[in-house]
């Protein structure tokens, strides 16, 4: 017997961490003292203020959440044929993912980022892009949620417009939330802070009186997550980000009720089962008393948050990738158990390439056994009650809270600008991988239980004819239009920003005008001040002095 | 003593910089320079600091899947920059590609699976004659 010991891995019978993912100190066993919520107050039954234990009394009795899939890569034809796949496999939720230049608000002839294009996402460079790709989607009915920030709401509503879409019935859903990408990669060169803040609040206030169905993923929390925040950072970065949007929406004379309604959370979720529910729960509470207590919501609809999650993409690993499937699942799981309201569950090979279709339909069959086999939507909040959770859920609401505080005694753009809230990733990053290097963490493949000699992952390809046909057609249109309207509409972008007025209006004329995404945001861009082309590469087709 | 001096960027429209940033940090604590451009710069950009800094190394990180092109730019870029030192490659880089950038001259690769500390073993064998002189000395 002790022979054949000696050859296990220690770790693989022996507790390897007593704290959470996010860091939180547990015990051996919880019991009645180590919970005492008052039930009325800081629980409520689901439905109820402060909704902890749900948004809604049924929960998924009376609506499942919706089960996403991203599809998104080459050209508009390829993404739609993807987007095809995903429905035909039981994905009721359609949600496009954008290739980084679209994202980044760069065209897709960009000289120095032609390989980038098509990459990782569907590349759209202009409003005809946009309407090969939604071909035969019905602006009205279909939500289709956009997984995109810079330039992809004034490109939907130039897309309806020009299909005569009356704009108060348009659905869907995009992440206005700006300020984030500055975080999460993007840097001051391609989204300035307080450019970022402005487009933000330009963007809810516009969508909120114009698309009033229309939602708005804000605060956009997954990303500044998976750049390095916990669960208590998560709450505590995107509650101020949706604090200062509603602030600065009030001072234009927007009401709370105007705007908290059309809001949804973009949340992850981790590894650690309990903890994320535990986060869900602390997150709905201090959402419905900051929207009841400060900002004097008298809208249910306001307190109650909406929660979008996406399982997170930075917790699954190289090696051995099929181990990503259980890591996939436990995450769903603990949306679940959290109760949101929508859940795209990573695909298993996020870490090695785009998603092939295979992963794809795994990741709608993980949803499927949960929602089916599982029965993790029987009954609202089935963690609610046990005294860990409500431990945990106390314990990341303080956290939370106060760091929230923090950030707000500086200011919220001030924190982003000073390198603030980036210190906060950085040593999350650096405690997380302190802790893989001294075991105390462990990720199994990675630093336990690592194979001998793995074999190298498939990868996913597609043919890049159709990104080359895009390409030519891309080209094609921007040598057909009119040098004189493009330029009246670029000066029109231009002359509206400098007044300090908000630019969305003129931002999707141009858009209708064929002006594309890299000129109309390289023109607000200017207008504040800033180089047209963050890479310094490309000038601006007209003069913008 | 020589410190070594490394070059730490991203190129293209990458925006994971979540693994550069804690490698910048670590190869500080390992006493090793580090000029960090962040993400977004074009080939031209790197070498031209690479030359201006002095720089000993290159090092890029990537998590998009169009490093091979990237990397090939650069190194058309290092080149004609007249500027002569290691490149270090890394991220999300597939064990198949390994050959082929070491085929375009990239000296070290580091696809997942690297630990930081055979980054820092790498940089610092780049001047083994500064750390045996100072192993001398101190």
């Amino acid at each position: 017997m002790s022979g054949e010991e000696s050859d296990v891995d220690p770790a693989s019978v022996r507790l390897s961490r007593t704290r959470t993912w996010g860091g939180l100190d547990t015990e051996s066993s919880y019991g009645p003292a180590d919970a005492k919520p008052d039930y009325d107050r800081d629980l409520g039954d689901p439905g109820v203020f402060p909704f902890t234990r749900g948004s809604y009394p049924q929960m998924y009795r009376s609506r499942m959440w919706t089960l996403r899939n991203i599809v998104g890569y080459g050209a508009p034809d390829d993404t739609r044929a993807g987007l095809a796949a995903a429905r035909a496999s039981g994905t009721a939720g359609t949600s496009i993912v954008l290739d980084a230049l679209t994202q980044e608000a760069l065209d897709p002839d960009h000289p120095a980022l032609g390989a980038d294009v098509g990459m990782e996402g569907c590349s759209v460079g202009c409003v005809r892009d946009m309407e090969r790709l939604l071909r035969g989607i019905d602006l009205t009915t279909t939500d289709v949620a956009w997984h995109s920030t810079m330039m992809i709401y004034p490109l939907v509503v130039a897309t309806a417009t020009k299909q005569g879409v009356d704009l108060a019935r348009l659905q869907g859903s995009h992440m206005p939330d700006h300020l984030q990408l500055r975080l999460a990669g993007w840097g001051e060169s391609l989204v300035p802070a307080a450019l970022g803040h402005r487009t933000a609040v330009d963007t809810v206030e516009f969508a909120v009186r114009t698309t009033p169905r229309w939602s708005l993923g804000l605060p956009q929390a997954y990303d500044l997550r998976e750049c390095g925040l916990g669960p208590s950072d998560e709450i505590a970065v995107g509650m101020a980000i949706a604090c200062q949007t509603i602030e600065d929406l009030q001072t234009r004379g927007v009401p709370v009720d105007e705007v908290a309604p059309s809001l949804a959370w973009v949340s992850g979720t981790d590894m650690d089962l309990f903890e994320e529910v535990a986060k869900f729960r602390a997150l709905r509470r201090i959402w419905a008393r900051t929207m009841r207590d400060r900002f004097h919501a008298q809208d249910k609809r306001s307190m109650r948050l909406r929660i979008a999650c996406h399982t997170s993409g930075r917790a699954l690993v190289y090696p051995q990738p099929l181990n990503n499937l259980t890591r996939a699942a436990v995450q769903t799981l603990a949306a679940l158990l959290g109760g949101v309201q929508s859940v795209e569950t990573c695909t298993y090979d996020e870490p090695i390439s785009i998603p092939s279709h295979e992963a794809r339909e795994l990741a709608t069959r993980t949803q499927q056994i949960l929602a089916h086999e599982v029965g993790a939507a029987r009954t609202a909040d089935p963690l609610g009650g046990s005294w860990y959770v409500e431990s945990l859920t106390d314990q990341v609401e303080k956290a939370a809270l106060e760091r929230l505080a923090a950030i707000e005694e500086i200011g919220l753009v001030k924190a982003v600008t000073d390198g603030m809230i980036e210190s906060l990733m950085a040593e999350h990053n650096d405690t997380v991988q302190r802790e893989l290097d001294d075991g105390e963490r462990v990720v199994v493949g990675v630093n336990r239980f690592v194979p001998p000699a793995a074999e190298s992952p498939k990868r996913f390809t597609f043919d890049r004819s159709g990104v080359e046909a895009h390409l030519r057609r891309f080209a094609e249109m921007k040598s057909a239009r009119d040098p004189a309207l493009l330029s009246q509409n670029l000066a029109a972008v231009l002359a509206t920003c400098r007044r300090g007025e908000n630019p969305t209006q003129v931002m999707v004329d141009a858009l209708v005008a064929d002006a594309t995404v890299g000129e109309v945001w390289g023109t607000v861009r200017v207008a504040h001040g800033h180089p047209y082309d963050p890479f310094g590469v490309v000038s601006p087709p007209v003069d913008l002095s | 003593m020589t410190r070594i001096r490394c070059v730490l960027a991203m190129l293209g429209t990458d925006v994971h910089i979540k693994g550069i940033e804690l490698l910048g940090r670590r190869l500080r604590d390992a006493g090793i320079e580090v000029i960090y451009l962040g993400p977004h710069n074009a080939p031209t950009q790197v070498a031209a600091v690479a030359v201006a800094e002095d720089a000993d190394a290159v090092g890029i990180s990537f998590s998009t899947s169009t490093y091979l092109h990237h990397s090939r730019s650069l190194m058309t870029a290092l080149h004609d920059s007249g500027w002569e030192g290691a490149v270090l490659v890394g991220g999300l880089v597939h064990h198949d590609d390994g050959a082929e950038l070491h085929e375009m001259g990239v000296d070290g690769v580091f696809p997942p699976g690297s630990s930081m500390d055979e980054i820092v073993g790498f940089l610092r064998g780049l001047k083994p004659e500064t750390r045996s002189a100072n192993e001398v000395t101190s």
